[in-house]
């Protein structure tokens, strides 16, 4: 599919929080602006908008592109769970690279805060989820099997929260961006599921995120080298592996070969951490690491903002929070700034590779629903020199 | 579960102490339900019968309210015998070990429930 170099030109994100009086649409309208900003774009030069949002309302997308100029744009709504903004991003690379669109928006966009009054109540037309499937125990099996496969102690989990959480210090737009925890804090916190306590599970937040897909063509942009999209297969017992494992591995083996690339070539990556033990199983599959050794590299430091790969420099979904549909774009912004050289005190150093990861998961005995693996390239030219990301673009 | 939404059960359904499931006539596979064909690969498929017994694939307690489930209840996937894989509610509400061999002992409005394997010939 990929006749020609696709670029992300622009980016923009609403800040990340508890913001149910605002109505859900200006959230989208806040990063879709800043996207279309940072593109230098007018609406009259989108050509399709792909708009994930999990449990927005119908209509959410016509009534969010209505109000930035954008009415009449074909608009395409995915719902992908946890990855339906990363799949949004995907297919605006996809239809770029085709050339059956040329410069696409991708949107993600969620309000957690009026849809739930705590964690997110299970489908109950799904059959785990009416057998009480909360999605922290979802994580909690696989957490539980984890620790009880690699003979790993609960609190090689909570390690990831406290890098995450220090990164997430350092993000102003991010949902819990306050004094980080210590190990103790995090493994003291309230009990959730199995070994995941309070700490250990982002938080339920509301926000929008948008990219701006074109044929790379400016000194700004960043390259889409590949991008992976795969809906899990069958998980049931005859699946040594936890849930979704297979799927982000498969996914990332499809980006890497495209791109030419091994994990040893990524400078820094966002990878779906809703909850902590979602982290090291990620970063096994995508193959950061041996099977087993995941847990070991956010205690070790290989993984923290001044290690040798960075994960979550944003402070990840721990901390960033983590609106269902908008978390793949914020995680895509992220990304952005962080190869641009454009992100401030998280920045990571000589940043020129990134790594996207998003899964999602909710359909029973479906081993994820889908997940997205893509690999940027940062512009050749200079870095920029500035040091925030909330300045006009040059 | 929302209270004012009522929707058919997709629960695995439970008689006398076992999962009514199906097994293909073509590949082997097995599920949880009585399913005309095969998830996997579209085969003609038998009804047939798994558990009570199995193993733990891994359990974990939970401390939110879920439903009806005052908290902490305990979760588990459990690899019934021959058969597939089913989430449980494990009573007593203690996490088991992965491998620890469980049995279906009943229904808790409509969550199928197992409990610790009992041999009650060795304890006779």
């Amino acid at each position: 599919v990929n006749q020609s170099r696709v670029g992300i030109s622009g980016v923009g994100t609403s800040d990340f929080g508890r913001f149910p009086d605002d109505r859900v649409e200006a959230l989208a309208w806040t990063a879709v602006t800043e996207a279309m900003d940072d593109a230098g774009l007018e609406p009259g030069d989108i050509d399709a908008a792909f708009v994930g949002s999990v449990f927005g309302a119908p209509g959410i997308a016509n009534r969010v592109l209505a109000g930035v100029g954008l009415a009449g744009v074909p608009t395409y709504r995915i719902e992908a769970a946890c990855a339906s903004g990363t799949v949004a991003l995907h297919e605006a690379y996809t239809a770029v690279a085709s050339g059956r669109y040329q410069r696409v928006l991708a949107v993600g966009i969620e309000q957690l805060s009026t849809q739930f009054a705590g964690p997110i109540v299970p489908e109950a037309t799904d059959p785990e989820g009416r057998a009480g499937l909360a999605l922290p125990a979802l994580y909690a099996l696989q957490a539980n099997r984890y620790l009880d496969t690699w003979a790993v102690e609960p609190e090689m989990l909570a390690h990831v929260a406290v890098k995450n959480k220090a990164n997430g210090a350092l993000n102003p737009r991010a949902h819990l961006s306050g004094r980080p925890p210590t190990l103790e804090e995090v493994l003291d916190s309230r009990p959730i599921a199995g070994p995941l306590t309070l700490l250990q599970c982002c938080p339920m937040s509301d926000g929008a995120a948008a990219a701006v897909v074109a044929p790379l063509r400016g000194r700004r942009d960043v390259e889409i080298l590949s991008s992976a999209f795969v809906s899990g297969g069958l998980w049931n017992s005859s699946n040594a592996d936890p849930w979704g494992l297979g799927s982000v591995r498969a996914a990332a083996q499809r980006a890497f070969a495209e791109a030419g690339l091994t994990p040893g070539d990524v400078h820094v990556l966002e990878v779906h951490d809703a909850f902590t033990i979602g982290e090291i199983l990620t970063l096994e599959a995508i193959g950061l690491c041996a099977p087993g050794d995941g847990a070991t590299l956010a205690a070790t430091g290989q993984t923290s903002l001044a290690g040798p790969q960075p994960v979550n420099p944003s402070g990840g979904l721990l901390s960033r929070g983590h609106p269902l549909g908008a978390t793949g774009l914020a995680q895509t912004a992220e990304l952005v700034w962080q190869l641009r050289g454009v992100a401030g005190e998280r920045q990571v150093d000589g940043a020129h590779i990134g790594l996207l990861e998003t899964m999602g998961g909710g359909a029973a005995g479906v081993d994820g629903n889908a997940c997205v693996v893509a690999l940027l390239r940062g512009p050749t030219a200079v870095p920029e020199s500035s040091a925030a990301h909330r300045e006009e673009p040059a | 579960v929302a209270e004012t939404i009522e929707v058919s059960d997709p629960r695995p359904m439970v008689s006398e102490l076992q999962v009514l499931g199906s097994i293909c006539e073509n590949c082997g596979q097995t599920s949880a339900w009585r399913r005309p064909r095969c998830e996997r690969c579209l085969g003609g498929t038998a009804p047939t019968r798994f558990g009570p017994g199995g193993i733990v694939w891994s359990s974990a307690t939970v401390h939110l309210r879920v439903g009806h489930r005052p908290p902490p209840f305990t979760l588990a996937y459990v690899d019934l015998d021959g058969g597939p894989r089913v989430l449980a509610r494990l009573q007593p509400d203690v996490e088991l070990a992965c491998g620890i061999r469980v049995q279906i002992v009943g229904t808790d409005e409509g969550d199928v429930v197992v409990s610790p394997f009992q041999d009650d010939e060795a304890s006779l």
